[in-house]
């Protein structure tokens, strides 16, 4: 298997779907500061709050989801390689 | 041929990931007015505007992402056998005689990397297999020609 064929196992559409929310996350964890909504030196409004919670949520679970993924793929690829190693050593020995 | 068992908990992974997300958009969608930073018969006021700007294309990306993972589990079950796709309903008069020994080579698209490994190797065992029966069968006839011609010099 190619280098290109992996990445695409382990990297599918959705994934950079979900990094583009992860973008808008960090987008909406900085915008209130970005659009002056929150008033420097003072305590934060329930707007900033909310949007920087929000945001701080979507980076966190968006990441979660890439990372899971790639971590699954990443598993059953070592194991498809372990079950090809194996499948070529039980030839050989019979080809003996 | 049978096909390599399906993990369906990468998708599990993305398809959790992105339902939060639309959540979070829907719930941004309503903050303002949820947590009273947006007064009522006011026009909105920036905050309001950001969250709504913001939300509803999360919210729609989300439920895209969704998809995407729904559709590749769909098809890595169906590679694997456990989904069939639907067949088309086709006019009695066109139906024909199918061997049985057809139906099995449709998903070969869809065949792992493994599997077709395994496939290329069965070739390459059985095209060996038959040809030491031939050099069997050759050094058989060789010796059953040396036979006779021992018979008929004697």
């Amino acid at each position: 298997m190619s280098v290109g064929d992996a990445l695409r196992r382990l990297i599918p559409p959705g994934s950079y779907v979900l990094f583009l929310l992860f973008l808008a996350g960090i987008w909406l964890a900085i915008s209130p500061f970005v659009m002056t909504t929150q008033p420097s030196g003072s305590h934060w409004i329930a707007s900033t709050v909310n949007n920087v919670t929000v945001g701080a949520v979507m980076m966190v679970v968006s990441l979660l989801g890439i990372m899971g993924y790639m971590l699954f793929a990443l598993g059953e690829l070592i194991r498809e390689a372990e079950a090809k190693r194996a499948v070529v050593k039980q030839s050989e020995q019979l080809a003996e | 041929m049978q096909t390599t068992r399906p993990s369906i908990g990468k998708y599990v992974c993305g398809m959790a990931a992105s339902l939060l997300i639309f959540l979070a958009g829907g719930w941004l969608i309503l903050a303002p007015f949820a947590l009273g930073y947006q007064p009522y018969n006011a026009s909105w006021v920036s905050q309001t505007t950001n969250d709504f700007v913001t939300g509803i294309p999360v919210a729609v990306v989300a439920l895209i992402a969704f998809t995407l993972f729904f559709m590749s589990l769909i098809r890595s079950l169906a590679a694997a056998g456990v989904v069939v796709a639907q067949a088309k309903v086709q006019p009695q008069a066109s139906v024909q005689y199918q061997p049985a020994t057809a139906a099995p080579q449709a998903p070969a698209a869809n065949q792992s990397d493994l599997d077709r490994t395994l496939a290329t190797l069965a070739a390459a065992l059985a095209a060996d297999l038959t040809a030491r029966r031939q050099g069997g069968s050759d050094q058989q006839n060789d010796q059953s020609q040396t036979i006779l011609n021992r018979r008929e010099v004697q």
